[in-house]
C-alpha cells in the first residue's frame, strides 16, 4: 500500500511540500517478539486490535489500516487502579537487519495509578529493514502515565512510531521522545486531553545524521476544561539530514481555561542539511492561551565565541553543544539505570566525533 | 453581573452606499474563450496580451480550487461579470469624472487626500480607470503613474511587456491565471534611479457592480537608489451575491531602493478577495508591507517577497479584523534567495462575532542565503467564543547559515495587563479600549496620519462593564 502518514490536521500551501510525509509498497508484515520486564502493580495481557478503543493517532488511517491488516497480537500492559508501580515496564524491541515487523501496544493507567513504560527501539547500527509500531494509550481520572522511548536504529532502518491516546479528568501523559539513531523516521502523536485538568508533557530529543530523515506530526487535542500542554522539541540535524516538525495544538471550543505552549529548538550542524518547522495553533475557545516559538539555525555567535576564547575549537564547541541539546532531555529520564545507560550511549558517540 | 467589554464591528457606512449601474458595457456573465476574447476586443489589446490572455484561460482551466484555505464554494464563476466598464472615459481633473462616480470617491476622500497629501492619485470604478493625475513636482523627477493600458501602448510599453505577470505567473494558482485572462485596469508606476518621492502615491479601488469582478494590475518598477510610498485602497458596497476581487501586484525593487506599498483593504462583506501580491528585490533594496485587512467574506491575502539580491530586506506589518461572517485567511511569504538577507514579519489578528482569522505564512531560507536572518510575531486576541483564530506559519530553511525565529500568540485581553493599568490610575474600562487598540497600533503607527486615523475609525471600539 502506499500510505499518507503525519498529515497536518490543518493543511497549508502544497508548494511547501510539508502537510504531510508518504511511504510508497508497504505491506503488512509480521510482529516482533517484543522482550519485556513488567513490574509489581501491572498486568500484561494480549489482545486483538478489535478489543482496542477507537482512538485516532498522530500518523493517521493509513497506519491504522497497515497495523489492523497486519493482525498483531496486541501487547497490553495495565496499571493497577490507585497504585504506583515500583518499576517501569521495559518494552525492548530489538530487530534484526533484514527484518519487517508491525507491532502494537496498548497501554491503560487505571484510575489513580502511576505507571511509567520505556519502549526501547534497537538494532544493530548498520542494520536494515522495516518496522512499524503503534502505542495506544488510556490515562483514567487522576492516573499519571510515563512514557520514555528511546530509538536506536540502524541507518538503513525505516521506522513508524505511532502514537494516539486519551487522557480523563486530571490524568496526565508525559512523554520522552529519543531519536538517536535511525534511517527514515516518522513520529506520530495524538494526545486527546478530554478531562478536566488533564495535562500532556512530551519531550522530544532528537539527532539526525547522515541521509537520515525525520518526520513528526505531533498533535494536542483540547477538548477538556483547564487543559494543559507543553511540547518542547530540541534536536540537532548534521550531514545531508532532513527534519519536519508538524506541532498543532488545537484549543476546542469548550476548553476554556486551558493553555498550550510548544517550542522548538534546532541546531544545524551542516549546510547541507534542510528543516522544517510547522507550529501551529488552532483556536475555537475565548478563555485560553496559546503560545509556540521556533529557533533555528546555527549556534549563536556569543557562546561560540565565549567557549573558543576557553580554547575548544570551532567543531568541538558545536559537538558538545550538540550533545548537550540532545543531553538535556535525556535528564529528564527518572530511572537511573535507564538513563546512564543512554548517558553512556551519547557519551560514545560524542567520543568518537571529537576523536574520530 | 458586569457586562462583557465589547467591540463593537467594523464601521462599514462610509462604504455601503450604492449608485444605480448606468455602465457603458458589462460583458455577459460566466468565463469561456468567447468571453476573453471579447474583453481583449473591449480593451484593444496587443497581439501579445491577447495570446496571453487566452493561454491563462486555458491554465485556469487546468487548476485545481485551492483546498487548504477558506471555503470559496459560494463563488460560482458562471455568475460573475469579468468586465464591466462604466459610462465615461478616464479624466485628470476631478471635474472631467461623472458626477455620481465623483461623488463616490469624494465620500471615500479621495480627491481630498489628493489635495492634502499625495504625489498622484488613480482611482478605477468597477474594470476601468476613472481618474489619474500626478503632481507636477512628481512628473517633473520623472515619475511615471498612469493606467496600465495606457503605458502598454506607450513608450514603456517593452518594459511592461518585459514584467507583466513575470513574477505571478499565470501558473501560480487558480486566481493568478484567472487574472491573466481578464486583467483589466491598474496603475503602472516608474520612479527612475535616485527619485526619492517623498509623498506617496495612493490607486484606489472602487468595484460598485452587483455580481462583478474587479482584476486590476498593479506593476511597479522603482530603479536603484531610489524611494517610494505607494497606498492602495479599495472598497465596495454590499450586495447579497457574491462579488470577486482577483487583482494582482507586482513590485521590482532595484538596488539599495525602498518601496512601502501600504494596503487598507475594507471589501464589502460579500467580497471573495483572492488577490496575489508579490514583489522582488535586489541587492540592498528594500520592501515594507503595510496591511489592514478589514473587509471581504473569504480573503486568501498573503503578499510576497522574493529577496534576490546580497542585502536585501523585507518587513512586513499586517492587522487583520475578522467579524461575523468574515473567515479571512491572511498572511504573507517571504523567500530568501541571496546572502546577507534579512525579513521581519509582524502581525496582529482579531476575530470576533463568529469572525475566522488566519495567519498563514512561509519563510524560505534557500541554500544561497547565507547569513541571513528572519524574524516572525504573531499575536491573535479572541473576543468570544463563536469566533476562531489559527496561526499557521511555515519555515523551510535549507542552509546552517542562518537564523530563522518565530513566536506567536494567542489569547484574549490579559487580565494581568489589565490590572497593571488600573494600578497606574486607569478606570478598568480604559485601560481594557487602550490595550484593544493597541494590539492593532502596529500597523496604525507605520500608516501616514491620515490612514492611520482611518484604520482607527474602522476598528472603532466601544468598552462598557468589566469582563474582558
Amino acid at each position: 500500500m502506499n500510505m499518507t502518514l503525519n498529515r497536518l490536521p490543518s493543511i497549508t500551501w502544497y508548494w511547501l511540500k510539508m502537510n504531510n510525509g508518504s511511504l510508497e509498497g508497504v505491506d503488512p508484515a509480521e510482529g516482533l517478539a517484543i522482550k519485556d520486564q513488567v513490574p509489581a502493580n501491572v498486568s500484561k495481557s494480549t489482545l486483538s486490535m478489535a478489543e482496542l478503543p477507537d482512538q485516532p493517532t498522530g500518523m493517521g488511517k493509513d497506519m491504522t489500516t497497515l497495523v489492523t491488516e497486519s493482525k498483531p497480537q496486541v501487547q497490553a500492559y495495565i496499571s493497577d487502579r490507585d497504585k504506583e508501580a515500583s518499576d517501569p515496564v521495559l518494552l525492548n524491541f530489538d530487530y534484526e537487519t533484514g527484518k519487517r515487523a508491525v507491532n502494537a501496544v496498548y497501554l491503560k493507567a487505571q484510575r489513580g495509578s502511576t505507571m511509567t513504560v520505556v519502549e526501547d527501539f534497537s538494532s544493530a547500527k548498520d542494520a536494515e529493514g522495516f518496522s512499524a509500531v503503534q502505542t495506544r494509550y488510556e490515562v483514567e481520572k487522576g492516573a499519571t502515565l510515563k512514557l520514555v522511548q528511546i530509538q536506536r536504529l540502524g541507518s538503513g532502518y525505516t521506522f513508524l512510531n505511532d502514537i494516539g491516546g486519551r487522557v480523563d479528568d486530571q490524568g496526565r501523559i508525559e512523554m520522552i521522545h529519543l531519536v538517536l539513531d535511525g534511517g527514515h523516521t516518522y513520529l506520530g502523536v495524538q494526545s486527546d486531553l478530554a478531562g478536566y485538568a488533564s495535562s500532556l508533557k512530551a519531550d522530544i530529543g532528537y539527532r539526525v545524521k547522515g541521509d537520515g530523515t525525520l518526520d513528526i506530526n505531533y498533535f494536542a487535542n483540547h477538548t477538556g476544561k483547564k487543559t494543559t500542554c507543553d511540547i518542547d522539541a530540541k534536536g540537532v540535524l548534521r550531514d545531508n539530514a532532513k527534519k519536519v516538525f508538524r506541532g498543532t495544538i488545537d484549543l476546542k471550543k469548550g476548553s476554556s481555561g486551558s493553555v498550550g505552549n510548544e517550542k522548538e529548538d534546532v541546531l544545524m550542524m551542516d549546510d547541507t542539511v534542510r528543516n522544517q518547522t510547522l507550529p501551529v495553533i488552532l483556536c475555537t475557545e475565548e478563555d485560553v492561551v496559546g503560545n509556540h516559538g521556533a529557533t533555528i539555525g546555527r549556534l549563536d555567535e556569543s557562546t561560540l565565541f565565549y567557549l573558543e576564547s576557553r580554547g575548544m575549537d570551532k567543531e568541538s564547541v558545536y559537538e558538545m553543544m550538540a550533545d548537550a541539546r540532545v543531553a538535556s532531555v535525556v535528564h529528564l529520564i527518572d530511572n537511573q539505570a535507564i538513563r546512564e545507560n543512554v548517558e553512556n550511549y551519547l557519551a560514545q558517540n560524542l567520543d568518537k566525533n571529537l576523536n574520530g | 453581573m458586569a457586562e462583557k467589554t465589547y467591540v463593537e464591528d467594523i464601521d462599514r457606512s462610509m462604504y455601503d452606499f450604492r449608485y444605480e449601474e448606468k455602465d457603458a458595457y458589462r460583458i455577459e456573465e460566466g468565463l469561456d474563450p468567447a468571453i476573453v476574447e471579447q474583453i481583449s476586443k473591449e480593451k484593444n489589446d496587443p497581439r501579445w496580451m491577447h495570446d496571453f490572455r487566452m493561454k491563462s484561460l486555458e491554465i485556469y482551466n487546468h487548476i485545481q480550487m485551492p483546498d487548504w484555505g477558506p471555503s470559496i464554494e459560494g463563488l460560482d464563476m458562471a455568475h460573475i461579470a469579468t468586465y464591466v466598464r462604466p459610462n465615461t472615459k478616464m479624466a485628470n481633473d476631478w471635474d472631467s469624472v461623472p458626477e455620481e462616480i465623483k461623488d463616490t470617491f469624494e465620500r471615500l476622500g479621495i480627491p481630498q487626500a489628493e489635495r492634502k497629501s499625495l504625489a498622484g492619485v488613480g482611482a478605477q470604478y468597477d474594470s476601468e480607470l476613472v481618474y489619474h493625475n500626478v503632481q507636477d513636482f512628481a512628473e517633473k523627477l520623472g515619475v511615471v503613474y498612469s493606467d496600465i493600458e495606457s503605458a502598454l501602448r506607450g513608450p514603456y510599453a517593452d518594459m511592461i511587456r518585459d514584467h507583466f505577470m513575470k513574477l505571478v505567473p499565470p501558473t501560480d494558482h487558480k486566481f493568478a491565471a484567472l487574472h491573466g485572462a481578464v486583467w483589466s485596469g491598474g496603475s503602472f508606476v516608474y520612479v527612475p534611479e535616485g527619485v526619492h518621492l517623498e509623498i506617496p502615491l495612493q490607486s484606489y479601488f472602487r468595484l460598485n457592480a452587483k455580481g462583478a469582478g474587479q482584476f486590476e494590475h498593479t506593476l511597479i518598477i522603482v530603479e536603484d537608489n531610489a524611494y517610494l510610498h505607494f497606498i492602495e485602497g479599495c472598497s465596495a458596497p454590499k450586495y447579497n451575491v457574491a462579488n470577486l476581487h482577483a487583482g494582482c501586484v507586482e513590485l521590482f525593487v532595484g538596488k539599495n531602493s525602498t518601496l512601502r506599498y501600504s494596503t487598507i483593504e475594507n471589501w464589502s462583506k460579500n467580497m471573495y478577495n483572492l488577490n496575489t501580491k508579490r514583489a522582488l528585490v535586489k541587492e540592498g533594496g528594500k520592501i515594507e508591507w503595510v496591511s489592514g485587512s478589514f473587509g471581504s467574506h473569504v480573503s486568501y491575502l498573503y503578499p510576497m517577497s522574493v529577496l534576490a539580491g546580497r542585502g536585501a530586506s523585507s518587513e512586513f506589518t499586517g492587522v487583520t479584523f475578522a467579524g461575523k461572517g468574515q473567515n479571512l485567511d491572511t498572511g504573507c511569504k517571504v523567500v530568501h534567495n541571496a546572502p546577507d538577507t534579512t525579513s521581519v514579519v509582524n502581525t496582529r489578528s482579531i476575530s470576533k462575532s463568529g469572525g475566522i482569522s488566519t495567519f498563514r505564512s512561509a519563510v524560505v531560507i534557500n541554500p544561497q542565503a547565507k547569513n541571513s536572518k528572519s524574524s516572525t510575531s504573531c499575536q491573535s486576541l479572541m473576543l468570544d467564543s463563536e469566533s476562531r483564530s489559527d496561526t499557521i506559519p511555515a519555515m523551510d530553511v535549507k542552509t546552517q547559515q542562518a537564523d530563522v525565529g518565530h513566536e506567536a500568540k494567542i489569547g484574549r485581553i490579559s487580565d494581568d495587563a489589565v490590572f497593571y493599568l488600573m494600578s497606574r490610575g486607569l478606570p478598568e474600562d480604559d485601560a481594557r479600549a487602550l490595550i484593544v487598540s493597541g494590539f492593532a497600533d502596529n500597523v496604525g503607527k507605520e500608516l501616514p496620519l491620515e490612514y492611520a486615523v482611518e484604520m482607527n475609525n474602522l476598528i472603532r471600539l466601544e468598552m462598557k462593564g468589566t469582563n474582558g
